[in-house]
């Protein structure tokens, strides 16, 4: 039997699974929509990794990152639980040592990370607004009525892409809405609105960052043509999109479970389990915590939200 | 005898001390609101008009839990501090706010030193508004007085001891009535000291020293309470770590200072604005990365 490590990646819009062997190598991945309900996602993540892995390989590590990690880490009893940058820069680390600028889009979150000679030097994040991410993109598909895999072929054809306000998605919106009634063509819009993605990025989380090449864009969104030709456009540098950019997190943390070995064996069986969450408030004092429990077969394993630590 | 209501917000974490000991000093009673929780921050969204800052809205539900538990309460209107040295406009409109808002009965003075009112005259009116004899009034301010100094000279001397230590040092720049509250900052705080970081607060600094080291910024701002938190920054950038400025949405000159600062700073930033809508599994995700990027725990 050989070694091997899974990787999953919960985020907002899409969950992702990676396993990988002891030197790196992707064995088999698997990348899905979320649909709000994490935990049935990762279900049916697990049944696809399971029917791809070949039989003489033995899972020896579980690790989660996303903006679920904790209640899937605790569902899979997962040996790592970290945040998706430290994720996502460990995951490029691994396939480019050199890289000096990781630019990720993902569905609510999105932010850059600044590396020199392999370590973290400063990063940012959005903060509240999730102005210019992947979730902005996938509405106003649907409210043009195309496929949001599809923006990116839309987005080359354009020779004229429109002006669309970059700074905050209402007005973005507003502007894309009152562009569309006077006329423009779809695929004006659509490169307009990769534009603004680019310009709303570099606005927020990348002002008064040296954004010094090699480039790495990831994320869902790096799947968007269009967006990643602005990137070239706008930065004038090459922009290095990997094949496997949204598995990125998800690579990242199936290397650190292979770091933190812990010698049990994991399966990639999750019929038998039961796993649920009973959210109620408290009252005891003013402060009306809303708790959430969470058992696993039935057995409280952790409740989260209480201030005072009673719970 | 006369009740006095501190509401715990706002100006409380400046003149806390020196309200505590001036009131102890005329024997004068006197009730604080107690730590923020979700009721008097609930109590303070619905009173406050929307465009109002977390923070003023915060003080509204403070305002409300002691509108009927006392005879005063003492709201200031703090505007100048002469020299470019402005406060925010909530701190200047908070009296007119809460008149109009509330029923009661207010305690206040005014500091402008521009026109001349200083702390000094404002204790003394208040004193006088409480029926207290001018000598009993002078003696209490220079107790109260001698007391702050002493305080504020310990407190400098404490934050210049802690960027001695050879612990990872993180300076949290923000306004005392963010970083201190219990709904807005504490939990921050608490994930920061259980991860074994020394917090230096930017706020216990001696005005006197950080204020006039902001010029290294801007030359041009004149909000004083940002002043302040950039002069801090610049006064330990090399001892330190990396920062972490909290505000609060939307404040008008945190949101200024902050842009000035990240883009001068070249140490590691992470700049978190808490609003009433934020849950702690965002901010834990950027302190938790944050920490592992000053760690450099990536090459274990």
């Amino acid at each position: 039997m050989k070694d091997c490590y899974l990787g999953v990646d919960i985020g907002s819009i899409s969950t992702k699974g990676v396993i990988i062997d002891e030197n790196n190598n992707i064995i088999t991945k698997a990348y899905i929509w979320t649909e709000g309900n994490p935990t049935n996602a990762v279900r049916k993540l697990l049944d696809i990794l399971k029917q791809k892995l070949p039989k003489d390989f033995q899972i020896k590590g579980i690790g989660t990152t996303g903006s679920a990690r904790k209640l899937i880490g605790l569902m899979l009893k997962a040996s790592v639980v970290k945040n998706e940058i430290t994720a996502h820069a460990i995951g490029t680390l691994t396939f480019y040592p050199n890289v000096r600028t990781i630019l990720e889009i993902g569905g609510q979150d999105s932010k850059i990370i600044l590396i020199k000679n392999g370590i973290i030097t400063n990063y940012a994040m959005n903060t509240l607004c999730a102005a210019g991410t992947g979730s902005f993109l996938s509405s106003q598909a649907k409210r043009l009525g195309i496929d949001v895999e599809k923006f990116g072929d839309y987005a080359l054809k354009s020779k004229n892409p429109v002006k669309i306000a970059a700074r905050c998605t209402v007005f973005a919106e507003s502007d894309l809405v009152h562009k569309a009634q006077v006329g423009y063509p779809k695929e004006d819009i659509i490169a307009g609105l990769c534009k603004s993605v680019v310009l709303n990025y570099l606005n927020n989380v990348g002002k008064g960052k040296k954004i010094v090449g090699p480039i790495i864009f990831q994320g869902g969104v790096s799947k968007n043509k269009g967006v990643v030709k602005y990137f070239k456009e706008i930065l004038n540098e090459d922009i290095i999109v990997d094949e496997n950019s949204h598995l990125m997190g998800a690579i990242g943390i199936a290397v650190l479970a292979k770091k933190n070995k812990t010698g049990h064996t994991y399966s990639l069986e999750m019929k038998n389990i039961k796993f649920q969450t009973k959210a109620f408030e408290c009252h005891r004092c003013p402060n009306s915590c809303e708790l959430l429990k969470i058992y696993r077969n039935n057995e409280l394993v952790d409740s989260w939200g209480s201030k005072c630590g009673k719970y | 005898m006369k009740t006095v209501g501190i509401p715990r917000s706002l100006f409380y974490y400046y003149y806390k001390d020196l309200w505590e000991d001036f009131f102890n000093a005329l024997n004068i009673s006197y009730i604080v609101s107690p730590k923020t929780n979700n009721l008097i921050m609930n109590k303070g969204l619905k009173i406050a008009d929307s465009e109002m800052c977390l923070s003023l809205k915060n003080y509204l539900g403070h305002i409300d839990y002691l509108k009927d538990k006392c005879d005063y309460i003492l709201v200031p209107r703090i505007s100048n501090f002469k020299n470019d040295n402005q406060t925010c406009t909530n701190f200047w409109a908070a009296y007119d706010i809460i008149k109009n808002l509330f029923d009661i009965k207010i305690l206040n003075y005014n500091i402008d030193l521009e026109k001349g009112q200083t702390l000094k005259k404002g204790l003394y009116k208040i004193g006088k508004t409480l029926n207290k004899k001018p000598f009993q009034i002078k003696r209490a301010y220079k107790y109260a007085i001698t007391k702050e100094k002493k305080r504020l000279k310990k407190n400098h001397q404490i934050n210049q001891n802690k960027l001695k230590l050879k612990k990872t040092k993180i300076l949290l720049v923000g306004h005392p009535y963010n970083l201190y509250d219990e709904l807005i900052g504490k939990d921050i705080i608490k994930y920061l000291i259980k991860n074994n970081i020394e917090i230096i607060y930017s706020d216990k600094f001696n005005p006197k020293i950080t204020g006039p080291l902001s010029k290294k910024i801007s030359k041009d701002l004149y909000f004083k309470y940002s002043k302040d938190n950039l002069g801090a920054i610049i006064y330990c950038q090399n001892q330190i770590n990396g920062l972490i400025f909290i505000s609060s949405f939307p404040c008008a000159p945190d949101s200024l200072a902050n842009e000035l600062a990240m883009r001068k700073i070249k140490i590691p930033y992470l700049n978190l604005v808490i609003d009433d809508s934020t849950s702690f599994t965002g901010i834990e995700t950027r302190l938790e990365s944050f920490l592992d990027m000053l760690g450099g725990k990536l090459n274990d």
